[in-house]
C-alpha cells in the first residue's frame, strides 16, 4: 500500500496543477473549430435518457426493489445484483433500438415491481443463480422501455448513458435503504418497504 | 503560441470532448487500476503509443473504416472484462491498449482537418489518453488499496460501460 502510495505521489501528486492549466491552455488555444466535436445534443440526450426511467414510478419502485433484495440477501447477490441487470437490461436495449417487439413489456415492469417488492416483503432467499435469473429477466423489459427511445435522441449515446446512470443510482439507492435490514427494527421497515413496492406494482398491473 | 502549437492543445482536446472516446479511456484505466500497480505501468506506456499511431495511420489510409467498430467493441469488451473482475494475462492488457489505441486513435485522426499538424495533433491525442488513463488507474489502486467497496463500484462501474456499448452496436 505505501508503495502505490509514494507511487502516486512521485508520478501525479506534483502534475495535477500541471495538468489542469494543460487542459485550460487547450481549452483556450484550440485553434480550428472543425477539429473540436460540437457536443451537439449531448446535454439534451443525456437529461431525456436520465429523467426516462425516474419519470416512470413503476420502474423507480422496481429499480429500487432489486436494491433492496440484493441488499436484503447479503453477500454477494448485495454486488451481484446491480452488476448484472445494467448488462442483461443492455440486451432488452438493444431490441428495443432496432425496432424488435417485445410482447407486454409494460406489463413486465409491472409485475417486477410485484415479484421482486413480494420477495423482499416474504423475506424469501432463493438461490443466488435463481435471484440472477429472475432479475435479469425482468431487466429485458425495462432496457425495451427505454432503448425503444434511444434512436430519436438528441444524442444517442448520452440517451444511453443517462438511463444506464439512472437505473444504477436507483440500485444504489434501493442497497442503502436496503442496509437497515442488518437491524431487527430496519429488517420490519424494508420488508414494509417491499410490500408497498408490490403494491405500487399491482397498481401499475391493472392499469396495463 | 495558439498559432505554432495549435494543434497539439486541438489533439489533447479533441478526445476530451467526446463521450464515446472518455468513457472508453476511463474504463481501460479503472480495468489498468483493478490489474494492479506493475500491469498499469506498462498500459501507461502502451496506450499513449497505440492512440499516437492510430493518430498517424489515420492520415497515411483515411479510408480504413472498419477499425471504427472497434470503438464501440471497446465499450463492450473494456467494460465486461471490469465486471467480471478477471486477473488477465499482462500480455493480453497491453495487447487490448495497442488495439484500442489504435482505433480510437484513428477516430481522432480522421477529424483533422487538411491544414493540422500531425506532428502537434497525434501528440495531443495521445497525451490526452496517458492523462485520463493514469488518473483513473492511479485513483482505482489508490482506492482499492484502502478498502473493498471501491473494487465493487469498479465492478459495477463496468458493467454499465458494457451496456452503454450493447446498445451504441445496436445503433451503429
Amino acid at each position: 500500500m505505501s508503495t502505490t502510495r509514494r507511487w502516486l505521489r512521485t508520478r501525479l501528486g506534483g502534475g495535477r496543477g500541471g495538468m489542469i492549466w494543460l487542459i485550460a491552455a487547450a481549452t483556450v488555444l484550440a485553434p480550428e473549430v472543425g477539429l473540436a466535436h460540437t457536443g451537439e445534443g449531448v446535454v439534451g440526450g443525456f437529461l431525456s435518457g436520465f429523467t426516462h426511467p425516474i419519470f416512470g414510478f413503476d420502474h423507480v419502485v422496481a429499480m429500487i426493489a432489486v436494491g433492496l433484495w440484493g441488499a436484503f440477501l447479503g453477500q454477494p447477490a448485495i454486488w451481484l445484483l446491480p452488476v448484472v441487470f445494467p448488462v442483461v437490461m443492455a440486451f432488452g436495449g438493444l431490441a428495443g433500438v432496432l425496432g424488435v417487439p417485445i410482447p407486454g413489456v409494460e406489463a413486465g415492469i409491472a409485475l417486477s415491481a410485484v415479484a421482486l417488492g413480494a420477495m423482499v416483503a416474504l423475506a424469501l432467499r432463493p438461490p443466488l443463480w435463481v435471484a440472477a435469473i429472475l432479475v435479469g429477466t425482468f431487466a429485458i423489459f425495462h432496457g425495451h422501455a427505454h432503448g425503444t427511445e434511444l434512436p430519436e435522441a438528441a444524442s444517442p449515446l448520452a440517451y444511453g448513458v443517462g438511463f444506464v446512470i439512472a437505473t444504477g443510482l436507483l440500485h444504489l439507492s434501493g442497497i442503502a435503504l436496503g442496509l437497515l435490514s442488518r437491524w431487527p427494527a430496519g429488517l420490519g421497515a424494508v420488508r414494509v418497504g417491499g410490500a408497498l413496492i408490490a403494491c405500487v406494482g399491482l397498481f401499475f398491473l391493472i392499469g396495463a | 503560441m495558439g498559432n505554432r502549437f495549435g494543434d497539439f492543445y486541438g489533439g489533447v482536446l479533441h478526445p476530451l470532448t467526446a463521450l464515446e472516446h472518455v468513457l472508453p479511456f476511463l474504463a481501460l484505466g479503472l480495468l489498468a487500476g483493478q490489474q494492479g500497480a506493475p500491469a498499469a505501468r506498462w498500459l501507461l506506456l502502451t496506450f499513449p503509443l497505440g492512440l499516437l499511431l492510430g493518430t498517424a495511420f489515420a492520415s497515411v489510409a483515411p479510408a480504413a473504416y472498419w477499425l471504427t467498430p472497434l470503438n464501440h467493441v471497446s465499450f463492450v469488451v473494456l467494460g465486461l472484462l471490469l465486471a467480471t473482475a478477471w486477473r488477465m494475462p499482462l500480455a493480453l492488457l497491453i495487447a487490448l491498449g495497442l488495439l484500442f489505441g489504435l482505433s480510437h486513435g484513428y477516430e481522432n485522426g480522421r477529424a483533422m482537418t487538411a491544414e493540422a499538424v500531425l506532428h502537434l495533433f497525434a501528440p495531443g491525442v495521445a497525451l490526452s489518453g496517458f492523462i485520463v488513463t493514469a488518473l483513473a488507474s492511479a485513483a482505482t489502486l489508490a482506492l482499492t488499496a484502502r478498502a473493498d467497496w471501491p473494487r465493487v463500484a469498479v465492478r459495477i462501474a463496468g458493467s454499465w460501460i458494457a451496456a452503454i456499448g450493447i446498445m451504441m452496436i445496436g445503433l451503429a
